[in-house]
């Protein structure tokens, strides 16, 4: 009965060795594993955020593109309507860059110029405000607030200039990889959705089918409705400003066109440099206050809230103030301008889809629980 | 290399390819080639180890499912929570049919007995193939809705049939006997 006991306290030196070399082995593996881990994670990290602006354009276009080609399904293959869809977009985009092209090059002469030009009179209106603040509340000490906006302007341009040939170059990248991504999404998008489904195991594959099915299509419906909102919204202010002699006007739309991606704060930092421009070219007069009155009743009161909104997207995908505050911020922590942009859509992205998993399962649990309700009688009936 | 051209190239047995298996089943014998081609194309194969759980009573359901190869047993739990077998059905059969069209939770369980090869037809499917490709989604529809109407109609014979015996059965000289 002892030995049990006895034998661990004559281990003889072969397999104390042996026992050593075992534990160091584990933990050599143990720190190997550990250390490859971290590196894959690393490495998929960097590969990740390289392929995230191209993944993410090419997914918005595949849910904009997808019922053009769905309607095309019907006459031709697959594979033909995209290819169709993509000359007709082709044709569109060079006669875009034709229209464009020379309204830039003059744009960027321009903004050479007029960007010191505006910065130094909102410097003046700073300085006035500042002067007049003194003189009714003088225990305020001068901050220097008009040297500070003046060297972050400065600043600004600077990093406009310097960014400009390599954003240009990124934008090139993108034009090759976006269609591409695009073309295989369109074409294999639902053989890849349901391959992700299909590992599920058998058990949750029909509840993870479904569930896919639903969520994907308001999905797309909600990024459609996004996208043509925030579309409609900046040709109604390129028209509006192309009334009045103010300049830049097709870029004011486009830039309060994109911002009405963000809710809340989007359209307010859209009409700022409307605004500014207008204050500074054409003085407070009723060119001013027209713009002014294009930029809040017309394109958000008239044409946001009161026609596109409710045409285009449901209140489902309606978001706290407060959470969209955070996506904003966390977007912007981590991608940027180009964060605070996606930021939201996405934040609404995961909204939608908890949502969407939630009603299924209330959907089914209502049935079932009337189903409990019949069975006592059935089974009366049956005795 | 040889996989991917085998993929591409080769021309599978007939009888051993999913479209054959389709066209031999009732509910889909009357489909065109191009018909069975897309519904290839929607259908799911699962594989199930023996005594798996297929779906139990009040899951959600949303389609149907037809066996390729193995067997099924539809069961229900009785008052006393023992499991009472409804059917046992084999290869060509299908079940679960009722929820293709209409939402509703799974009125019996489903497990397999052995390994089982199903082919699951679903409710998201067809809808998206309807928007896609209406006719050849009514023409799976019709040999549908002819298959579950001839069940239909076998089950109400079989009510008919219960109530007349019931009624001979409660009739007064039965019950005195």
């Amino acid at each position: 009965m002892n030995s049990p006991v006895q034998k661990p306290r004559g281990w003889s030196r072969a397999q104390v060795a042996l026992a050593f070399l075992v534990l160091s082995a584990a933990i050599a593996c143990g720190l190997a594993v550990y250390s490859s881990a971290s590196s894959l994670i690393g490495l998929s990290r960097t590969a990740f955020s390289v392929l995230f602006l191209p993944l993410l354009f090419s997914l918005v276009l595949t849910f904009l593109l997808d019922p053009i080609v769905t309607q095309l399904e019907k006459l031709f293959s697959r594979t033909v309507g995209i290819f169709i869809v993509y000359i007709l977009a082709l044709g569109f985009v060079s006669l875009l860059i034709l229209w464009i092209t020379p309204h830039w090059q003059e744009f960027w002469r321009n903004m050479g110029t007029d960007f010191p030009r505006y910065t130094s009179q909102a410097i003046e209106g700073l300085k006035s405000i500042m002067a007049s603040l003194h003189e009714r509340l003088p225990f305020i000490e001068d901050y220097g607030f008009p040297l500070k906006v003046r060297s972050w302007a400065e600043q600004l341009m600077a990093a406009i200039l310097a960014q400009t040939p390599q954003s240009a170059m990124k934008i090139g990248g993108l034009m090759v990889i976006v269609p591409l991504f695009t073309f295989f999404f369109l074409r294999d998008g639902r053989k890849i959705i349901s391959a992700c489904v299909s590992l599920a195991p058998n058990r949750h594959f029909e509840m993870a089918h479904d569930l896919s099915y639903l969520v994907s299509r308001q999905l797309s419906q909600f990024v459609r409705g996004r996208i043509i909102e925030a579309i409609i919204v900046g040709l109604v202010i390129a028209a509006g400003l192309s009334l009045t002699d103010i300049r830049y006007a097709p870029m004011l739309g486009i830039f309060a066109g994109v911002t009405n991606l963000i809710p809340y704060i989007g359209p307010i930092i859209g009409m700022i440099p409307g605004i500014l421009i207008a204050f500074a070219d054409l003085g407070a007069g009723a060119q001013f206050w027209w713009i002014v009155i294009l930029y809040i009743l017309v394109a958000q009161v008239l044409v946001d809230n009161f026609i596109l909104i409710p045409v285009l997207i449901s209140r489902v995908a309606n978001l706290h103030p407060l959470l969209v505050f955070f996506a904003i911020i966390a977007g912007g922590k981590l991608y940027g301008v180009i964060g605070m942009i996606i930021g939201v859509p996405i934040v609404s992205v995961v909204k939608i889809t908890l949502l969407e998993i939630r009603t299924y399962r209330r959907n089914f649990r209502l049935p079932e629980s009337a189903l409990e309700s019949e069975r006592p009688p059935l089974h009366v009936n049956r005795q | 290399m040889d996989p991917l051209w085998n993929n591409i190239f080769r021309k599978k047995l007939d009888e051993e390819s999913l479209s054959f298996f389709l066209k031999h089943l009732p509910i889909f014998s009357e489909l065109s080639p191009r018909a069975l081609s897309s519904l290839e194309k929607i259908v799911h194969v699962r594989n199930y180890k023996a005594h798996e759980t297929i779906f139990e009573a009040g899951d959600p359901g949303s389609g149907m499912y037809m066996i390729r190869s193995g067997s099924v047993q539809i069961y229900a739990e009785d008052q006393n929570g023992v499991d009472e077998e409804l059917a046992r059905l084999n290869p060509g059969d299908f079940f679960g049919e009722t929820t293709l069209t209409a939402p509703a939770p799974r009125s019996a369980s489903a497990r397999t007995l052995e390994t089982t090869e199903l082919v699951g037809l679903f409710r998201a499917d067809i809808i998206e193939l309807a928007e896609r490709n209406p006719s050849v989604s009514s023409s799976i529809l019709l040999g549908l809705t002819r298959v579950v109407s001839e069940r239909l109609q076998a089950a109400s014979h079989e009510i008919r049939r219960l109530r007349n015996q019931a009624s001979i059965q409660i009739s007064p000289e039965n019950i005195e006997t």
